[in-house]
């Protein structure tokens, strides 16, 4: 689930970290409405890094052999309530990012809405506290968990999906890469579903009082408001990701690509002004039916040469400044 | 310096978790709490910072407890927490100790000049922009103890301070503790530490104070302290 | 994220490597963010086939890498968390897209085979470039720029207090795992899940509440006071600077190209 930045393009990338930021910003605010905020914050760190932890466990799943992990949004959604399991969740994620190369930096804005705004504002308020709110149970509470979960992934994984696209870097038919991602994200949603239940019965079990739906089962949900604001965060999602995907060529392009295949060629003299590179670009993406002349593969042969030779040169670089350094600390 | 009386203490389960106890400290006197596991020693101390609710009397440095009072209470008792994970939060170490200097309102340089006073103090200067992730067991603990220290409190409360040390960061420790001046109230399981540096120990048993006395006098009464639960040390030759 | 140990030892590793004392080092770390993101940016706006003009950007990692004293091996464990996926799209995009597009020597290389070639060059480039930027600035001088860009004060100190109690945890889950492979299966079954993580997640919440009196004792009233980075250098513009305009460089003007052309 965890995006890459290799697979992001800029525009992606910016309106996905605009939006995440939007909903960390609403949960702050949110935060600070909260009279247990002060209490909290040690909590939800503890809580993040238990998470973090706790995703490191693999165990076995019957029958398969193969291994699971948890998940976090759900299950600190049902500890801390919506708002703090976002900021919880994209900490996490952030730690992860940067310390683990687990989903890039780019990426995070993707990573933080696909795996946390969706279960913890949306998921979490709409799905679970319908299931399990007023009314309560053993019953009531894995059912909850385990749906939305599954649920909750797999519109997250419907995000990768939407987000590569816009993207433009694969070549996967949209079609196909939807087939690939939700029966996969359906498997993987049911195991961390039932084990994020597991978890919430635990706690329900010996320690009730902690879980958030309890300590404000009296206050309900305004769903309609919920709802208002999800059409909202749909519509701006929707229409921030397909103005990045028209606003590059590459995005636009997809489709032709894809039937006839496109030849990007270097064809004219390299030194070129910023301006005139992305126009040319524009103008060779469009042009799939170049022709692959004599002239066009001996600047790739030059390319080649030149790619090599760079990598050769920085290679020397690194390795003089490294004998340099460590010659040095011996004298 | 420290006041303590009918203090008691029930859990939110109903146990009892202390029963009337009273005992008082003179400025600068050092008195060890002893007592098997669950006798409330980490209740007592916690009761004394204004954590735990309890009924009865406390009065530190001149400040009694009560709810208006907790922020002053706590400037003048600091609790040296069993385990330094639980005190050292912050990023870096100079931040931890900084933390209640800031919270006191105190302006940069004068938190600078007293943390850094602190840390030199202790022995671990050279500690200060590290974060606690990777420190040994005797420099957490030495930086928790700071933590305290640099708020100058008049009562020190140290809760297990001799847990997870090696004998020689064990060792540092008593000859730091030695040099205080502040009053101080140390729950332990370990004696021949208590023997050293406190001269009063006080024996909890089941919530109650069971005994007290003289450190070199209980702590070796083998009758006593057994009828107290706990082992006494054994006098050789 | 697979071993617990592992991951630990490359969390105290990046801790320690960032607390060295080289030039790298030295910089401010909103330079060195800034100019990390900067690159970034420049180096995923390359559409999927540019291929050629990549190799420039390699400059900035090694040279990070070895003036910051950074060993090269770390690059590599990285590199394998996000390869599997990049793998396979770059995998797909070889399969699906044949048509050949550039002839070198005679041989013909299809789209799919160069835009997957970039897909893992930009992923080693990318993941290099977050490495060198967590192991040569300490975790506070990080958080410290970014209370300065302005992110909300209760997010960094969540930040920087969750990145603190991730060693702990980490070394619970660690020895809990290895008690209960001790006593039996090597590795935990699905049914045993929910007890296991409950129980661990029962006691990170009386640590939160010790932790939360820990600071209680030391007068926490409500609102964290953090390290606010302070102003860059000259030298630290001139670096910033150098990263964006050398990555803008590279993003604009094909220099493999130049060069080879010189060559041939």
């Amino acid at each position: 689930m965890h995006m890459a930045d290799a697979l992001l393009n800029p525009a992606v990338g910016g309106v996905m970290c605009a939006v995440s930021a939007g909903a960390i910003g609403y949960s702050v605010a949110k935060m600070k409405g909260d009279k247990q905020a002060e209490k909290k914050l040690p909590l939800m760190a503890v809580a993040g890094a238990f998470v973090f932890a706790a995703q490191m466990i693999n165990f076995t799943i019957p029958g398969t052999g193969s291994s699971g992990h948890i998940g976090g949004g759900i299950l600190l959604s049902g500890l801390l309530g919506g708002p703090a399991a976002l900021l919880t969740l994209s900490v996490v994620l952030m730690i992860q990012c940067l310390f683990f190369a687990d989903g890039g930096l780019l990426a995070l804005g993707c990573n933080i809405f696909n795996m946390g705004v969706i279960p913890c504002l949306f998921i979490y308020p709409l799905l679970f506290k319908a299931i399990f709110g007023k009314k309560t149970g053993m019953g009531r509470l894995m059912a909850a968990s385990a749906l939305s979960v599954v649920v909750g992934l797999q519109l997250g994984a419907f995000g990768v999906v939407l987000e590569t696209t816009a993207s433009g870097i694969t070549e996967l038919p949209f079609g196909t890469f939807v087939l690939l991602m939700q029966p996969i994200h359906l498997a993987i949603g049911l195991v961390e579903g039932i084990v994020t239940g597991g978890i919430l019965t635990f706690v329900w079990k010996s320690r009730p009082e902690l879980l958030d739906s309890v300590q404000e089962s009296a206050a309900g949900v305004p769903v309609k408001k919920t709802v208002a604001i999800l059409a909202v965060a749909a519509l701006l999602v929707a229409g921030g990701l397909s103005l990045a995907a028209s606003g590059l060529p590459d995005g636009l392009e997809w489709a032709m690509e894809k039937t006839a295949g496109t030849a990007e060629l270097e064809a004219e003299g390299p030194v070129m002004d910023a301006a005139a590179d992305i126009q040319e670009q524009t103008a060779l993406m469009a042009d799939y039916a170049a022709p692959v002349d004599s002239e066009a593969a001996s600047t790739s042969i030059a390319g080649v040469v030149g790619s090599v030779m760079t990598f050769v040169l920085a290679g020397i670089v690194g390795t003089v400044i490294v004998v340099v350094k460590k010659k040095r600390v011996k004298a | 310096m420290l006041t303590v009386e009918h203090l008691s203490l029930t859990y939110e389960d109903g146990t009892v978790g202390l029963e009337n106890v009273s005992f008082s400290l003179t400025q600068g006197e050092t008195c060890a709490l002893i007592g098997a596991n669950g006798a409330g020693k980490t209740s007592l101390m916690m009761a004394l910072v204004g954590i735990a609710d309890f009924r009865g009397r406390i009065v530190a440095g001149g400040v009694e407890s009560e709810k208006q009072n907790l922020p002053l209470l706590r400037q003048r008792v600091g609790l040296v927490f069993q385990n330094p994970d639980d005190q050292l939060f912050m990023p870096t170490i100079f931040q931890d100790v900084a933390f209640g200097l800031q919270n006191m309102g105190l302006p940069d340089d004068e938190v600078r000049r007293r943390t850094e006073g602190t840390l030199e103090r202790l022995g671990i200067l050279h500690l200060k922009d590290r974060s606690s992730l990777r420190l040994s067991g005797g420099e957490k603990r030495m930086a928790a103890l700071a933590t305290v220290l640099a708020m100058e409190p008049e009562v020190v409360l140290l809760d297990e301070p001799t847990a997870f040390l090696d004998p020689k960061a064990r060792r540092r420790l008593i000859g730091v503790l030695k040099g205080l001046e502040q009053t101080m109230l140390v729950a332990t399981h370990d004696l021949p530490f208590a023997l050293e540096v406190c001269k009063r120990s006080i024996v909890l048993t089941e919530g109650r104070a069971f005994a007290d006395g003289l450190s070199e006098e209980l702590l070796f009464d083998e009758e006593k302290m057994d009828q107290g639960g706990v082992e006494a040390i054994r006098r050789y030759g | 994220m697979g071993n617990i140990r592992q991951n630990t030892a490359a969390l105290y590793t990046l801790e320690q490597l960032a607390e060295g004392d080289t030039a790298i080092h030295g910089l401010h770390p909103m330079a060195k963010l800034l100019g990390t993101l900067f690159y970034m940016v420049m180096l995923i706006s390359f559409p999927r086939y540019r291929l050629g003009m990549l190799a420039p950007f390699v400059f900035y990692p090694v040279l990070m890498l070895s003036l910051g004293e950074i060993p090269f091996k770390l690059v590599g464990k990285r590199v394998l968390v996000a390869l599997p996926f990049c793998l396979f799209a770059g995998l797909s995009n070889a399969l699906l897209d044949r048509s050949p597009m550039v002839f070198v020597g005679g041989v013909g290389f299809s789209g799919g085979v160069i835009s997957c070639l970039s897909i893992l060059l930009k992923t080693l480039l990318c993941v290099s470039v977050v490495l060198v930027l967590v192991a040569v600035t300490p975790m506070r001088a990080l958080t410290a720029s970014l209370r300065r860009l302005h992110v909300p004060g209760v997010f960094v100190s969540l930040f920087e207090m969750t990145y603190r109690y991730v060693g702990c945890l980490m070394e619970e889950v660690s020895s809990m795992s290895a008690a209960y492979a001790l006593r039996g299966k090597p590795r935990l079954e699905m049914r045993h899940m929910g007890a296991f993580a409950g129980q661990l997640l029962l006691r990170s919440y009386d640590r939160a509440e010790r932790i939360y009196h820990a600071m209680k004792c030391r007068g926490f009233g409500g609102s964290m006071i953090g390290e606010t980075a302070g102003k860059m250098s000259a030298g630290d513009w001139f670096f910033l600077l150098a990263v964006s305009l050398s990555s803008a460089l590279f993003r604009f003007v094909d220099i493999p190209a130049l060069l080879g052309g010189v060559l041939c």
